[in-house]
């Protein structure tokens, strides 16, 4: 019984169940496989963000980088073209070659020229207008220099060096002075806006670091609510499991009860001695047979679904013939049909092939099929059809056998379709008939059939009767032509 | 034989007697002078852009390039720029100008500085771009130049208020008398 309530973890309901209760169900049964689409979804989520991130800062980092190489060069190169301008028209000083002097004299002017070009790009890419003003000043302060420079390699030139001496030293260095305090201005500001720029980076990497975290936080926030909405599903299931075995147990001992009751009834009418004649010993003998096999059938019942739970009955599938087996089938079930006042008809078509499969599951199906034919075959027409013939089979190229029990009794309503083959499931609608049963043998012959190869299938409708099929493979081999089945009338009950 | 020919051609050529050659000779006495002779190529007297000075007389010119003249008229210092000695712009410049041959414009240079009449001695460059670019950089520099070594940064004054480019013109780098 322990084993057989096991077997109840997953998930079943007694009744058609809500949408939030399927949603919950099918998030207990892949609760592993939904942890792992969100720890996925999680972690591409923030992969993107911190690519995207990562790549920004990477972007912003390059522009610094490439910006304050460049800057420095540039700036680099402006001071070193000043120095350059102020040095080779000295070095006109130190000859008295006219030639010489004159060389110099080009050096010097081709780096002015360099210098004027720097200072001009440095006008064009200032975008403060500190930086716009110190290019002016910049600009004027270097062609003040350039008058004095030009008097001074004149007077050089002349041959005045005396005079040019005096010239540069009363107003070129001052002049240049200026300049070069102009320069380290540029690179003042320069520092200024890199040390602007970096403190955006700064800046832009935090608020990066603080999404991340948001992220991350969202995310775990995210998979623990899953968590919980998993082990709420799992609370849930098993609550229901516990409902379920409760439900089985109450049924389980009512219908033990029932023919328990009969039988001490019957033993202590014995044993009184209020059984008196032969024809009344008679009767309670029947009477304790009947109650005794019924007890042993439900056991029978309940230990063989829990073999099949479990996966022990293993069937030993072999050709069989089919009319053998209905013979039995009907034999078996005589009393059980006879006591409830049906009659059981079997229309076998002729020439039947072998079937694949184990006769005594092919029995226990059929009764079980029988069985429920008999509980709710209903009160009008009490006639149960045991029809056999070949059929194509699902993928409409091979041949199947089907053997198919129809009754004409109350039916089962299209909603309840769905559930009528889950373990212990049994319809509000019976339990309100007060028709007894324990929901295990509809489960148990969908199990046998599919434990040989084969399905059950079902077409009923409410007050209609309904037609339950077992559908058997046919033994190699002994499959027959479409054509010799094509001819033969299909029965509308079989799907 | 066809080479023979072409060789024949090219000796033949080559043993025509020259323009220049007919002309020593006396030959082609009766051909018209600008046909027998082109005209020797002008010789400008540069001075820097911002010199005022833009007409100079012959004597002026004289007194400048012996050193007699010290200042312009703008205050700025006269400073002369010559070519080295040899060169065909200084013979002419000597000759038609100073009126003397190199060792006496040496003596003479030499004698003005011993003296203190002369203050500086002329600048003395070895192409025509080195006084181009002297002439540029000193505001008070004057020198010379074949008018085909002009260019924009030296400004061309004229003489006896006739420019290179103008007939009669009497500065040539060939003999030509200035008086």
């Amino acid at each position: 019984m322990r084993r057989l309530f096991k077997s109840g973890l997953n998930v079943r309901s007694l009744y058609p169940a809500p949408l939030w209760r399927r949603v919950l169900t099918v998030v207990s049964r892949h609760n592993g496989v939904i942890l792992l689409l969100i720890v996925f979804c999680g972690a591409t989520t923030i992969g993107g963000f911190v690519i995207r991130d990562m790549r920004e800062a990477n972007v912003e980092a390059e522009e610094i980088y490439t910006r304050s190489v460049h800057g420095l060069q540039r700036i680099g190169e402006l001071q070193f073209d000043a120095q350059e301008t102020r040095r080779t028209t000295l070095y006109a000083l130190t000859t008295s070659d006219s030639n010489l002097q004159v060389e110099y004299a080009d050096q010097s002017r081709a780096a002015d020229q360099r210098v004027k070009d720097g200072i001009a790009e440095y006008a064009r890419q200032g975008e403060e207008p500190a930086e716009k003003t110190l290019a002016n000043r910049l600009t004027n302060d270097w062609v003040d220099y350039l008058s004095v420079r030009d008097e001074v390699l004149a007077s050089i030139l002349e041959g005045s060096t005396k005079e040019a001496v005096s010239l540069d030293m009363s107003r070129g260095v001052p002049a240049f002075e200026v300049v070069r305090q102009d320069l380290n201005e540029v690179k003042r500001l320069y520092d200024r806006d890199a040390a602007r720029r970096q403190a955006n980076l700064v800046s832009v990497s935090r608020s990066s670091t603080t999404r991340l975290i948001g992220i991350l936080c969202f995310t775990f926030l995210l998979s623990a609510a899953a968590v919980r909405a998993i082990e709420r599903s799992r609370m849930m299931s098993t609550v229901q499991l516990a409902k379920l075995q409760m439900e089985f147990v109450a049924s389980v001992s009512h219908e033990l009860r029932t023919p328990l009751s009969v039988l001490r009834s019957a033993a202590d009418n014995l044993a009184d001695g209020l059984v008196e004649g032969k024809s009344a010993l008679r009767r309670y003998g029947a009477i304790l047979q009947h109650q005794s096999r019924n007890m042993g059938e439900l056991v029978d019942q309940i230990l063989l679904f829990a073999s099949t739970e479990d996966g022990t009955n293993r069937y030993k599938l072999r050709p069989l013939e089919v009319a053998p087996i209905v013979d039995s089938i009907k034999g078996e079930t005589e009393t059980l049909v006879k006591e409830a006042a049906f009659i059981l008809d079997p229309i076998i078509d002729p020439d039947l092939p072998l079937v694949l499969g184990d006769r005594a599951g092919i029995l226990q199906c059929l009764h079980n099929l029988i069985g429920n034919a008999v509980k709710y075959g209903g009160e009008d027409d009490r006639r149960i059809v045991l029809r056999v013939l070949t059929a194509p089979s699902e993928n409409g190229f091979d041949l199947e056998l089907r053997i198919s029990v129809s009754d004409q009794g109350i039916g089962i309503d299209s909603s309840e379709l769905a559930h009528i083959f889950e373990p212990f499931y049994r319809s509000p609608r019976v339990q309100a008939a007060q028709i007894h049963g324990t929901g295990l043998g509809l489960s148990l012959a969908k199990r046998i059939a599919e434990s040989m190869g084969g399905r059950l299938s079902v077409v009923s409708g409410l007050s209609m009767g309904s037609t339950f099929t077992l559908h058997l493979q046919i033994a190699k081999g002994q499959e027959m032509p479409m054509a010799a089945t094509a001819s033969r009338p299909e029965s509308s009950l079989i799907p | 034989m066809r080479q023979l020919t072409t060789i024949l051609i090219v000796l033949a050529v080559a043993a025509w007697p020259r323009a220049d050659a007919v002309m020593a000779r006396g030959g082609l006495a009766m051909a018209p002078m600008a046909e027998q002779s082109p005209l020797p190529e002008p010789l400008a007297i540069v001075v820097n852009r911002s010199n005022p000075i833009d007409n100079l007389s012959s004597a002026e010119l004289h007194t400048i390039f012996l050193g007699g003249r010290g200042y312009w008229a703008n205050g700025r210092r006269i400073t002369l720029v010559m070519r080295e000695p040899g060169e065909p712009e200084r013979k002419a410049i000597l000759r038609d100008v100073c009126g003397m041959n190199e060792d006496q414009f040496k003596t003479h240079f030499l004698r003005g500085l011993y003296t203190g009449e002369i203050l500086v001695s002329p600048k003395i460059l070895d192409t025509p771009y080195g006084v181009r670019k002297f002439i540029f950089n000193v505001p008070g520099a004057i020198g010379y130049l074949r008018i085909s070594d002009v260019d924009a940064t030296v400004k061309v004054v004229r003489l006896n208020e006739v420019l290179p480019e103008e007939k009669g013109y009497r500065l040539h780098l060939q003999s030509q008398a200035v008086n």
